[in-house]
């Protein structure tokens, strides 16, 4: 998968901050340095078992280059104001597929708790027949959405956002996950965070479009 | 994953690197370039060679290769 050209893609963030409350609203006061990277939503989901590590995901509208978005003045001030020394790996993919098993995400899903996990795969495609071959199996375990992206810079390279009903449905499905859930075993290595277990905590949309 | 925000340099690149025999993260900023900006990267290029499989193997055999001489860092290994 090449990463030239125009498009649409978004950027992912798992790391600890100082302050959550502070750096959320920093963010919300700051649309002109997300505007200027082209940003058009900003989510956050809050880990539910590890004070002040957060996932952010930022939708980007259309950009030529991730690395001259990775690289602007927004994104690092984005992880000063954060109170982040170390800056964490960044995920940067497209949507492969959005699977719902009920309607569709919306402000109403504030608070659902959301399984996270960064990974490397095999095969993507591979992954996805077995994704489609285990929905109804995905479902009697809890699942309500599975969010699939395919990072640019690596094609084996996946993000998966699962929603699930609560949290001991979570912990069922970290503790004994699905055959088919390949990225549940493969996290936590190298560039790779833990998984992560959250709730959906805020959602920003900027700009005109929105 | 990208890695390095300032080179762009990604994990994958990375990897390869430390498959090609860095074991430091200065290593890897002399190969790549990763890390030699403003370093806010370092830990995360530190994870990625500890969790390469051949660090990992040499790490477990590091009596082996202490007893025999064996100069795990400077062994060229690719993939």
């Amino acid at each position: 998968m090449g990463e030239d050209g125009l498009r649409s893609f978004i950027l992912a963030c798992d790391f600890q901050v100082d302050d959550v409350d502070r750096m959320w609203g920093w963010l919300q006061k700051h649309h002109d340095g997300l505007e200027s990277i082209g940003a058009h939503h900003v989510a956050m989901y809050e880990s539910i078992w590890e004070p002040r590590r957060v996932l952010v995901t930022i939708g980007i509208r259309q950009s030529r280059s991730i690395r001259d978005v990775l690289r602007s003045p927004a994104i690092f001030e984005w992880f000063d104001i954060s109170g982040v020394d170390d800056i964490p790996p960044i995920f940067g993919g497209e949507v492969i597929e959005k699977i719902d098993f009920g309607p569709p995400s919306t402000q109403e899903h504030i608070g659902e708790i959301v399984m996270g996990a960064m990974s490397s795969v095999d095969d993507v495609a591979a992954l996805m027949e077995k994704v489609h071959d285990g929905l109804e199996r995905f479902k009697e375990r809890g699942l309500r959405k599975i969010w699939v992206y395919r990072a640019l810079d690596d094609g084996r390279e996946v993000l998966i956002l699962q929603e699930i009903g609560d949290e001991l449905r979570a912990r069922q499905w970290i503790e004994h996950p699905d055959a088919a859930a390949e990225w549940m075993t493969n996290s936590g290595l190298g560039a790779y965070p833990t998984r992560f277990v959250g709730r959906f905590a805020h959602l920003m949309s900027i700009g005109e479009q929105e | 994953m990208f890695v390095c925000l300032c080179t762009g340099a990604t994990s994958h690149a990375v990897d390869e690197v430390v498959a090609n025999g860095a074991r430091t993260s200065r290593d890897i900023t002399e190969a790549c370039g990763a890390g030699g900006d403003c370093g806010r990267c370092r830990r995360t290029l530190r994870a990625i060679i500890e969790a390469h499989p051949e660090v990992t193997d040499c790490k477990s055999k590091n009596t082996d290769c202490k007893s025999k001489n064996i100069d795990c860092k400077s062994k060229s290994i690719s993939r």
